[in-house]
């Protein structure tokens, strides 16, 4: 009986699969400024955006986590990207955001310095990462090329990943 | 295949709870054997796990639970007496159960445990009417045994091992006609059952047979192969002494139902909102009494405040009771764990349970059953004395072992008491001693119920040699570890020669605790209340340091201290006061003061997880949202107790009195100043004024936006301007506010008002105000005070 179960499962993750081949060529991200790079991330990686509001220290952490704060009843850490870029802390301006991202699990709030646009890509533009930048460690998933400028697309499940 | 894997899962929590009942109902057995309710009971369970096992087409399981079903058969007709040795045998067939029954939970199958030898010693029995010779070498095949009445079952149960799939497929098929033939025979005689089997409605098959029929041989009677499944749900709750035959009820309405614990965990987090959505209610609905006292709209607010935070109380206890469960089901298997220990170690132990229909959170309930088996085994293994030395000290021959839970005011008690040496203090310490767990000079100061908690310190056995049972130090490090977990405490009384008792004390739920608000700076943590033993006022002078370490007296006792700012890395910003609190936190046997700036109050908190990307941080057990929606972290108390022992003292010490850094001035525009007036004219012209000396000014417009600009940290300011009447945040205000700050002590603040009342100046040098230039002004009076008080270099001008 079990294996004629197993024979469905199969038969249906088959289906899935082939299913997932058929993704269309354009990739949909959300473009933001931190520093003076824009960077964006896939749209499907954002939860949310909103405003910035206050957050609550946590002790043993590097200086990039700035706490953790409440969304609407979930307790979420939030990273200060200019501290994790390397970048001197700036103080937050009427243009800073919280960009919640998610990634399986795993949800954590980005502060940034101002968002630029939604941006539409053709996956042919989207370049992959500079070979300077040592193999799988990068958090640069490729660089999207539009007509004036290039844009950094990050990864978003390395930027979720804890890293001390 | 859903149906039958439906059927499969009700099958499997029915099995596992029928089993785990049964271990104690066999131990009781052993110790009155004439019990003949105690013995249908049993022999009813062995009935359904087979009846339904094979109808499920697991022929292992079935073939176990048929030998085992005719063992108890023949004790129940009196033909068989149980004798320990007999009972040995059972229960090693009841073991083997179990792991059938969680192969087929993990598989699927029953295959892949053999059961050969226990089945012949199960036939030996039977056989040789009670006897049991040493175990006999594993025979592959069991059946040929001379007895009559086996014989014709053999027959059917023969060689299952041996025969090809199809064979045994068609076996089972003719079987299970058979089978069904009986029980259809049966059934004729009462109300015509439908034509599907899994309908049938709960048969009296399953419950034993009437006795008036006499009926030599197991099969017949005991095979309605399909009715057990129905029947089992009315059958699991019943206690199996009060379903004897006699009181059988006409069918009772079932009163339960199943529910998935995933749907309860769900309501208890959606609980866990509406907790946090009360407590923030019942803080607007404070604010708005203060801002619009003696409104009438007031009093209906209140009553509905009061209504809904009612009601929320009353729904999360009647949730949590849904989630609750007896601690019975983990009582359940000590008679026959104490059976077993005693029969190893040669002891004559009694185990007396008490108080198993108090209830726990079901996760609890899954925790706490380690803590307790390691916790029974080391008072079988080092507590109870042997039967001789009992003797020879005037004891019972018989230790007994006493395990009890009670309700303690919101904590449940689970008390372990034993009859037998006790602990040995000396002894206690000079094992620890040896094995460099403590040093000679913590040894001298212990106190006894420390030295009792070295038996819970990791490394530490006192038994002489490791046996089976315990002695190999680990065991009852774990038992701390676990009942920490559960935010527990345990208490450990004994006396030497008489008798140890311990006391397991543990919070009723995990999700929703009291806790402690504490402030250290401008921030807040909860500490679980029920680590809090007291808190104390303290002034600074209280605190001694000792090797580098702050403690206090608290009575007469000596405190070990420990800044929670040093904890949890504050920066100290904020003057500390002459005053402090010390939260006394105690956990197990050891104690510790927490030195906190305020303490806020109690509260009801759910406790939330800070997520994969923050966890494992040192000290912090999770986050709870408070009232006004802000994030509170709460302080795990086992790691504060650890990391306490590595923090330096810093205690009360002011440290950083580096604050006022004044950075080294090379050019006019070092200097800055911050002019903090609400109106812009006045603003203009004091900028005006100042000008022409070239340093860097900074405008607010009241003491609210000023105090944010400081706090900021982007400039560091040499001298503030402040008007005193200002909307939001008045000078004397900003000025006091200011003050608080270490870093801004001497940060020298120069009033400019048109104010020139005495009182007014009064409140201006009480507020911490150097100079008071009254409106109106001339610019260079307004310069050269200035000046004076930056420090204005000459040769800027």
């Amino acid at each position: 009986m079990s294996d004629k179960l197993k024979q469905i499962i199969n038969k249906q993750g088959d289906q899935q699969n082939s299913g997932h081949d058929q993704l269309d060529d354009i990739v949909q991200l959300v473009g933001f400024v931190i520093g003076e790079e824009e960077y964006a991330i896939p749209i499907l990686a954002i939860q949310e955006i909103i405003k910035p509001f206050t957050w609550t220290r946590v002790p043993q952490v590097p200086s990039y986590v700035l706490g953790v704060f409440n969304l609407r009843g979930a307790v979420i850490p939030l990273i200060d990207l200019r501290a994790k870029f390397g970048l001197k802390t700036k103080n937050q301006s009427d243009e800073t955001r919280f960009i919640v991202m998610r990634h399986g699990d795993d949800v954590a709030g980005f502060v940034i310095d101002r968002l630029t646009m939604a941006i539409r890509l053709k996956k042919t533009d989207i370049g992959p990462a500079p070979d300077t930048v040592n193999g799988d460690d990068t958090i640069i998933d490729g660089v999207g090329k539009q007509e004036d400028k290039i844009i950094t697309i990050l990864k978003v499940n390395k930027l979720l990943e804890r890293d001390f | 295949m859903d149906e039958f894997q439906e059927i499969l899962q009700d099958f499997l929590v029915e099995s596992f709870e029928l089993v785990e009942k049964l271990d104690e109902d066999l131990v009781e057995l052993e110790n009155n054997p004439e019990d003949l309710e105690l013995l249908n009971g049993i022999f009813r369970v062995a009935h359904t796990v087979k009846g339904a096992s094979s109808f499920l087409n697991f022929d292992v399981l079935t073939h176990l639970t048929h030998h085992m079903e005719d063992v108890l058969n023949k004790a129940r007709h009196g033909e068989l007496i149980i004798t320990p040795d007999v009972m040995d045998v059972v229960l090693e067939s009841i073991d083997l159960m179990k792991a059938l029954l969680e192969t087929i939970r993990d598989t699927s199958t029953d295959a892949g445990i053999d059961v050969s030898a226990c089945v012949v010693k199960l036939d030996k029995i039977t056989g040789g009417n009670g006897e049991v010779d040493t175990p006999i070498a594993v025979a592959p095949v069991v059946e040929e045994i001379s007895e009559p009445e086996v014989v014709e079952e053999n027959e059917d149960e023969i060689d299952y091992d041996n025969m090809s799939p199809d064979d045994l497929e068609a076996e089972i098929e003719k079987l299970l006609q058979e089978r069904q033939a009986e029980d259809k025979a049966k059934r004729e005689a009462k109300i015509a059952a439908g034509e599907d089997v899994l309908a049938a409605p709960p048969e009296p098959d399953a419950e034993p047979a009437p006795k008036a029929e006499p009926e030599p041989t197991p099969p017949p009677t005991p095979k309605p192969a399909p009715a057990p499944v129905a029947t089992a749900p009315a059958a699991k709750k019943e206690d199996p002494k009060a379903a004897a035959p006699t009181k059988r009820a006409p069918a009772a309405v079932e009163q339960t139902i199943r529910v998935d614990v995933k749907r309860l965990d769900h309501l208890m987090n959606l609980i866990g909102e509406l907790v946090l959505a009360k407590n923030r209610l019942i803080k607007i609905n404070d604010d708005v009494e203060e801002r619009y006292e003696g409104e009438e709209f007031l009093e209906e607010l209140n009553q509905v405040v009061s209504i809904v935070s009612l009601v929320t109380t009353d729904l999360q206890i009647a949730v949590m009771k849904t989630r609750m469960l007896p601690i019975g089901k983990v009582f359940n298997k000590f008679p026959r764990m104490i059976r077993d220990l005693s029969r190893e170690l040669n002891k004559k132990i009694d185990l007396e349970l008490g108080g198993e229909d108090t209830e726990l959170d079901k996760s609890i309930v899954e925790e706490i059953g380690d803590p307790l088996v390691h916790i029974i085994r080391n008072s079988c293994d080092h507590g109870v004395e042997m039967p001789e030395e009992r003797l020879a000290k005037g004891k019972n021959e018989t230790g007994t072992i006493g395990l009890k839970a009670y309700n303690e005011g919101n904590q449940i008690v689970i008390q372990i008491d034993d009859d037998g040496k006790g602990l040995d203090v000396n002894m206690l310490k000079n094992k620890s001693l040896e094995k460099g767990i403590i040093t000679e000079k913590e040894a001298d100061n212990m106190s006894e119920k420390e030295a009792f908690g070295l038996i819970f310190k990791p490394g530490f056995s006192t038994a002489a040699a490791v046996t089976n049972v315990s002695g190999r130090g680990v065991g009852m490090d774990v038992v701390k570890t676990n009942i920490e977990k559960l935010n527990g405490i345990i208490d450990i009384d004994s006396e030497l020669g008489v008798g140890t008792s311990m006391k397991l004390k543990i919070p009723l739920t995990l999700a929703i605790i009291q806790a402690l608000l504490v402030g250290v700076q401008e921030e807040h943590y909860a500490i679980p209340l029920a680590s809090v033993l007291e808190t104390v006022r303290i002034s600074k002078d209280e605190i001694y340091t000792v090797e580098g370490r702050s403690v206090m007296r608290l009575r007469d006792e000596v405190l070990s201290l420990v800044h929670i700012g040093d904890i949890f890395e504050v920066e100290r910003i904020l003057d500390v006061s002459e005053h402090a609190y010390v939260v006394v936190l105690g956990l197990g046997t050891s104690k510790l003061g927490l030195i906190v700036d305020t303490l806020v109050g109690q509260e009801e908190i759910v406790i939330k997880s800070l997520g994969d990307y923050l966890k494992g941080i040192e000290g912090v057990a999770g986050a709870t949202i408070r009232g006004d929606g802000g994030v509170t972290l709460i302080v795990d108390v086992v790691a504060l107790m650890s990391m306490a022992r590595n923090v330096k003292s810093t205690a009360l010490s002011n440290v950083g009195s580096e604050s006022t850094v004044s950075m080294e001035k090379n050019k006019a525009s070092d200097y800055k100043v911050m002019i903090v007036d609400d109106s812009k004219t006045d603003r203009t012209i004091m900028r005006k004024a100042l000008e022409s000396m070239g340093i860097t000014l900074v405008e607010a417009s009241d003491g609210q936006e000023a105090l944010n600009v400081l706090k900021s940290g982007e400039h560091n300011f040499d001298a503030m301007l402040v008007d005193i009447e200002m909307p939001r945040m008045d000078g004397y205000t900003l000025a006091t506010e200011i003050k608080k700050y270490n870093k801004y002590k001497n940060l020298p603040l120069i009033a400019v008002t048109s104010r020139t009342g005495k009182s007014d100046r009064m409140r201006g040098v009480e507020s911490g105000m150097v100079e008071y230039i009254t409106k109106p002004y001339s610019a260079d009076y307004l310069s050269s005070v200035v000046q004076r008080n930056v420090n204005f270099k000459a040769e800027f001008l």
